[in-house]
């Protein structure tokens, strides 16, 4: 699946001449923008649950402190008006309070520290009781009074033994916690608590929230403090939103990289395949004028008559020498143009003796070589037995060679043509003492059009498609072309053959097939 | 009304003489707390001298303590309260009286309006503390209820 689709995208990138090398972009862009838009939806979720479970902890505190608060007042007044009742009705029934009474009332309610009665006729017959326990220290006293029909009632009570009663106590109840349950994706818990001398008011906890709601008067000093801290479930696995997003924003990053990396490569090589074109154009038109005026020139010349014998014999050789050059240079274009197009045309693979190829290419390109003042030394291992080539195209690869060292050698007129062998492989090696190539050009002299710079260039000629012909040719034997070569003092090109490649069906490869079918 | 005031008269000092007899009720702090904590609460002006009794509709006074800041401003048994410090009282409890006075603690003065003989009289009076004397016998008669054996030092 993904091989296939990868295959697909090289396809895509590698086909030439395509005009809209930025669509390769466009899926990758969608899906960068699909996910970008996932993880911000995701992330602003998260956001929300949070900000919501926020609020929530903020109100149920709130609301648990107030009501808890209402509650545990209300508890405290009817505690106390409970013993304003009973006290009444102690007085209703007795008459006159004695101190008996208000030291049983006193008793009654242990909250009730002291008490004093004062009647309203006579004030000097008041009666003063105080509570039997002993009083710790620290203790808080608060005074209150009340009124009953003949005289007042004026107690001193001690506040937390007020609010430690059973049904003051009953009125703290803890409230459910109210995040869970909700689907969310958090827990809360809720403590609500009396305490003492806090500050009343809404604080933020680490987290959660604390609110401190004061008690109404006289129990001013103490508060009901509700706690709602929050939790998150799954604090880091697939579960989190937030590292969900983050992964998803990284993902479309990512994908939006290649893809523009992609695009880019996509520009690069169009742009260098355009200019390529451009000095194709040029240089061909040049390379096929030259031979053809020759040629032109030659057959008027002849038509006029009237030449000498030898004058004759010259220009039929000068036509002979410009057609070859002709047939050979278009040979060159078409089968490069072939290969680029990559229509496929089986190699002929048939039994061929490299000895024989060889000395046939040299004997037929002999007098083409002596003319230009070359001399050609050739070492051939006779050992090398027949080997599955496709002949006339191995010859075209060498005579590619063997014309690439008359072309850029300079005084030095010597060519070496050796066939070895090795271990693994039959070499065909070709040696010019020549101008050789720059180093960082030896890893372009291969791309189709390219043409090293040398101060002369122009003149000498070719298309800059050589080097392409023989590597494909070589490469679809299944060897490899090696070079060496040093700036100003010739190079050495080596085509090596895998040996053993007679009669294997297997090994028949289609001239000019993708490189990835191999 | 006098024959019924002087039967409550009887019952409390009968329960003052049943108490010192029975003077078991001990009061857990000393003397001395128990002094200041009743001089304490005592203080402030909070007497009028005055007994009122509900009856339906209105308040009136009952009885009126001999030299008492009532009988000096000139309140008398018998009066009904019409009004207290622009409050009025036609239909009010006694609590809600008392609880008029205990507002004016703090300046002591009260703007009476009553009603005497069918007609207004406008009365003013004024709260005072409880005399020193009034204290000491509170304070006295709680020693000697519950502080048996501190009684006879103070």
């Amino acid at each position: 699946m993904i091989d296939t689709v990868l295959s697909k995208l090289r396809h895509a990138t590698q086909r030439a001449g395509r005009p809209d090398r930025v669509s390769i972009l466009l899926p990758f862009l969608l899906i960068s923008i699909g996910l970008g838009v996932l993880a911000w939806r995701s992330y602003h979720l998260s956001l929300r649950t949070e900000q919501g479970a926020k609020k929530l902890a903020m109100h149920h505190a709130d609301s648990a402190a107030s009501i808890t608060a209402i509650r545990v007042d209300a508890a405290a007044r009817a505690e106390m008006a409970q013993a304003v009742e009973e006290w009444q009705q102690i007085e209703r029934r007795i008459g006159d309070p004695t101190f008996e009474a208000l030291s049983a009332w006193i008793g009654q309610h242990e909250w009730i520290v002291s008490a004093i009665y004062v009647p309203d006729f006579d004030p000097a017959s008041a009666i003063y009781a105080s509570e039997n326990a002993k009083s710790a220290k620290g203790e808080m006293r608060l005074t209150r009074e009340f009124f009953t029909v003949k005289g007042s009632i004026k107690y001193t009570y001690d506040p937390r033994r007020l609010l430690a009663r059973p049904s003051v106590q009953t009125a703290i109840r803890q409230p459910r916690p109210p995040g869970n349950g909700t689907g969310l994706r958090i827990e809360q818990t809720a403590d609500v608590a009396l305490v003492t001398g806090e500050n009343p008011g809404l604080r933020k906890l680490r987290d959660g929230f604390a609110v401190v709601t004061q008690l109404a008067p006289p129990l001013t000093p103490f508060g009901i403090r509700a706690i709602v801290r929050t939790s998150y479930v799954g604090g880091s696995g697939w579960e989190n939103q937030r590292v969900m997003s983050l992964w998803v924003s990284l993902l479309a990053l990512v994908l939006l990289g290649i893809g523009a990396m992609l695009a880019l490569r996509g520009i690069k090589k169009e742009s260098e395949t355009m200019k390529l074109r451009g000095a194709l154009i040029a240089n061909v038109s040049h390379e096929l004028r030259t031979p053809l005026s020759m040629i032109r020139l030659g057959a008027e010349t002849l038509k006029r008559g009237k030449l000498k014998e030898k004058e004759r014999h010259e220009i039929e050789d000068t036509i002979l020498r410009e057609v070859l050059l002709l047939s050979h240079l278009v040979e060159n274009v078409l089968d490069v143009a072939r290969i680029q197009n990559q229509s496929t045309r089986a190699l002929a693979f048939t039994p061929v003796h490299p000895r024989d190829l060889i000395r046939n290419l040299l004997t037929t390109y002999e007098s083409w070589i002596r003319n230009k003042g070359f001399t050609c030394d050739v070492q051939i291992d006779d050992s090398i037995g027949e080997q599955m080539w496709d002949r006339d195209a191995v010859s075209r690869a060498l005579l590619n060679l063997v014309d690439n060292a008359i072309k850029y050698s300079g005084e030095d007129k010597a060519i070496e043509v050796v066939l070895r062998q090795d271990e693994e492989h039959i070499i065909i090696e070709v040696k010019d003492h020549g101008i050789g190539i720059a180093g960082n050009d030896l890893t372009k002299i291969f791309d189709p059009y390219f043409r090293a710079q040398f101060s002369d260039t122009q003149t000498r000629r070719g298309a800059g498609l050589g080097l392409t012909l023989v590597q494909q040719i070589v490469e679809s034997h299944g060897g490899k072309v090696e070079v060496e070569s040093t700036a100003g003092s010739g190079s050495t090109f080596r085509l090596l053959f895998p040996r053993g490649l007679a009669g294997d069906p297997a090994q028949i490869h289609s001239f000019g097939a993708p490189r990835e079918a191999f | 009304m006098g024959h019924r005031l002087s039967r409550i008269f009887v019952a409390a000092a009968l329960a003052v003489t049943v108490t010192v007899q029975a003077g078991d009720q001990k009061c857990n702090g000393t003397a001395r707390e128990c002094d200041q904590q009743i001089r304490q609460i005592l203080g402030g002006n909070r007497f009028l001298g005055a007994t009122i009794e509900e009856r339906n509709p209105g308040l009136f006074i009952t009885a009126v303590t001999p030299d008492g800041p009532a009988a000096r401003a000139g309140i008398m048994v018998g009066d009904r309260l019409i009004a207290c410090n622009n409050k009025p009282l036609t239909q009010a409890s006694s609590r809600e009286f008392k609880q008029t006075l205990a507002d004016a603690r703090t300046h002591g003065k009260l703007l009476l309006i009553v009603g005497r003989r069918g007609g207004y009289k406008r009365i003013i009076a004024r709260l005072e503390p409880y005399t020193k004397e009034q204290i000491d016998k509170i304070i006295s008669a709680h020693l000697s209820q519950s502080h048996p054996s501190s009684a006879g030092a103070h």
